[in-house]
């Protein structure tokens, strides 16, 4: 019975991902629609991953700071790509992310003719650039949390065991919801370690997996090893925020 | 220039950018303000300038002594202009190898390679390679303080599948594996880079100065002998590799005549061809010369530029103080004697 519901979930989400928003019709949904933005151009640009988790935390931090009716946010989500690809080292070049960012926003339009509204457009993405520079204060170094997954993952590969680890998409899962939560600006608000063992727990609750050898209790959980200060109540927190991302998808376009 | 800060004189222009000294009004601190050029019309249109932005994501995450640290970023105007604040740096090495008045005893030497060492192994633990070190980059202030300086080709390593290019390091101060065109490299290019200034310390005049990238290579191996696939497994394989006439190694006896075995033997371990047979900085630090006699010279008595050495007599205006310097005897002499 349960794989019956599984595979239909799936088939939903799948019919789901091929339709298309149409951006102009939505509102900023504090942050969410501009991050689905900089998702959905950073897949097209080829961005690696954390080039793409970049721009969502510039974006988030730079719309904490300002109010968010004075900006057109897919021009700083645009922009927020093309400087997380300058600290990434992943060379977005500025003509490709103007391409992209057009298409994605008027869906079927031809490519942007060298004219004034694309120099226009190129202005707009590097003045843009410095004003989100100021106003971070010149501070665009962000410590992730996929790093702290992955090695958390590496030491439960061998305590859950390798062939129920190789059956279960445990890693794969953690990792979704890690890259689904950067839609939400939350999470700015949380240490990267806490975010990743969120992820993870999140994961081996969908599959109900428990750890060997440790018994959940009042003061020790199995995460404890990996990061001593999360506390019980925040690790809920945490994981509440992220489901609740998935409720604020917009339904179709 | 900006509200807080105050432009004093212009201190030098790089490539990339200018550098000025000025006084910071909110503190009255002298600092040096490194003005990045906005380039020409069309680098401005692709915004931030990326080795100014890889510089400040870096040095702001950096906390050392001997480490030149970013007081502070500002940019103004609407092109994209950005300047960072410095502490004041008096001289560099450069200056300090160039000055003939100046005598480097080995004491001098152990100094600053120690500082340089301290700076470059907390660099490297945090997997950061400068990729540029030459004296020019090595600062010194007035109380012999001696930062890492320009981190404007420094990049994070260590990551398997990251490319990096080859053209990086002044030609001088390049490793042969950089030289032969390797893609894949790590802080081994930095140690290479540092044997080379020790060397240059000591010679008073740069060691390997290659006027081409061939060149470079025939003067390394002119001195160095040839790799062969014993010394250097795979040598063979590096893209630009080319077979040189054969060359005898020479003993760095008979190069550094002055130098004391304790010394040849941290050279022998920076400057060695296979980039994996050299030593880090922390396997160097443990060498033997730096912890024999003479000890290192205490920051404050390391020799200066005379341009220096006389604002710093004129800063002194206690009297106090000038009794108690002639007291500890020494430094005045010694220098009438040299």
């Amino acid at each position: 019975m349960k794989d019956v519901i599984d595979v239909m979930e799936l088939q939903r989400e799948k019919s789901r991902r091929v339709q298309t928003l149409d951006y102009r019709q939505l509102d900023f949904a504090s942050g969410f629609t501009p991050a689905r933005f900089i998702f959905e151009c950073g897949i097209k640009l080829h961005a690696q991953p954390l080039t793409i988790a970049s721009a969502t935390i510039l974006m988030h931090r730079f719309f904490k700071e300002v109010d968010p009716t004075n900006y057109d946010c897919y021009l700083i989500a645009a922009s927020t790509l093309y400087l997380a690809g300058k600290v990434k080292d992943d060379s977005l070049k500025i003509r490709d992310i103007i391409n992209v960012a057009h298409n994605t926003l008027h869906r079927g339009s031809s490519p942007l003719e060298i004219g004034d509204e694309y120099w226009n457009m190129r202005d707009a993405i590097v003045q843009a650039e410095l004003l989100i520079m100021r106003i971070l204060k010149f501070e665009v170094s962000i410590v992730h949390p996929h790093k702290y997954m992955l090695h958390y993952l590496r030491s439960m590969e061998g305590w859950i065991g390798k062939d129920k680890w190789n059956s279960i998409p445990i890693a794969r899962t953690a990792a979704s919801f890690l890259q689904d939560y950067h839609h939400d600006s939350t999470i700015l608000d949380y240490a990267p370690q806490h975010i990743a063992i969120a992820c993870i727990s999140l994961a081996l609750q969908c599959y109900g997996i428990r750890l060997p050898l440790i018994e959940d209790n009042e003061d020790e959980a199995w995460y404890t090893m990996f990061a001593k200060d999360l506390q019980k109540d925040k690790h809920w927190e945490i994981m509440e925020k992220m489901m609740e991302v998935y409720n604020k998808e917009p339904e179709s376009a | 220039m900006s509200q807080r800060y105050e432009k004093i004189e212009f201190l030098g222009e790089g490539q990339f950018a200018t550098v000025y000294k000025a006084k910071d009004k909110d503190t009255d601190n002298i600092v040096a303000v490194k003005k990045i050029k906005a380039g020409s019309k069309i680098e401005a249109q692709d915004g931030i300038n990326r080795t100014a932005l890889r510089e400040i994501k870096i040095l702001q995450e950096l906390n050392h002594k001997n480490c030149l640290v970013l007081l502070d970023v500002f940019s103004q105007g609407s092109m994209s202009n950005v300047s960072l604040v410095f502490d004041f740096m008096d001289t560099d090495l450069e200056v300090i190898i160039k000055d003939n008045t100046i005598i480097l005893t080995t004491a001098n030497i152990k100094s600053y390679t120690i500082q340089t060492l301290q700076g470059l192994e907390y660099l490297h633990l945090n997997w950061i390679l400068h990729r540029d070190l030459k004296p020019n980059n090595l600062l010194v202030n007035a109380a012999g303080l001696l930062k890492i300086a320009d981190f404007g080709l420094a990049k994070l390593y260590g990551s398997p599948n990251r490319i990096n290019t080859h053209q990086v390091v002044t030609r001088w101060y390049r490793s042969p594996e950089l030289l032969f065109g390797a893609k894949q490299y790590g802080a081994c290019v930095d140690m290479w880079a540092l044997g080379c200034i020790v060397a240059e310390l000591l010679l008073r005049l740069p060691f390997l100065p290659g006027e081409s990238d061939l060149d470079q290579l025939t003067k390394i191996f002119q001195v160095f002998g040839n790799p062969t696939e014993q010394n250097w497994p795979a040598v063979k394989t590096l893209s630009d590799y080319v077979e040189f006439k054969p060359y005898p190694p020479v003993p760095l006896k008979n190069i550094f005549i002055a130098a004391g075995d304790d010394l040849l033997d941290v050279l022998g371990a920076l400057l060695v061809l296979n980039p994996l047979k050299r030593k880090n900085c922390s396997e160097a630090l443990q060498m033997p010369f730096f912890s024999n006699k003479p000890a290192p010279t205490v920051s404050n008595k390391l020799p200066l530029p005379q341009s220096i050495k006389k604002i710093k007599d004129l800063e002194r205006p206690s009297l106090k103080r000038k009794l108690l310097n002639s007291a500890e005897g020494g430094n005045l002499s010694k220098r009438l004697f040299f």
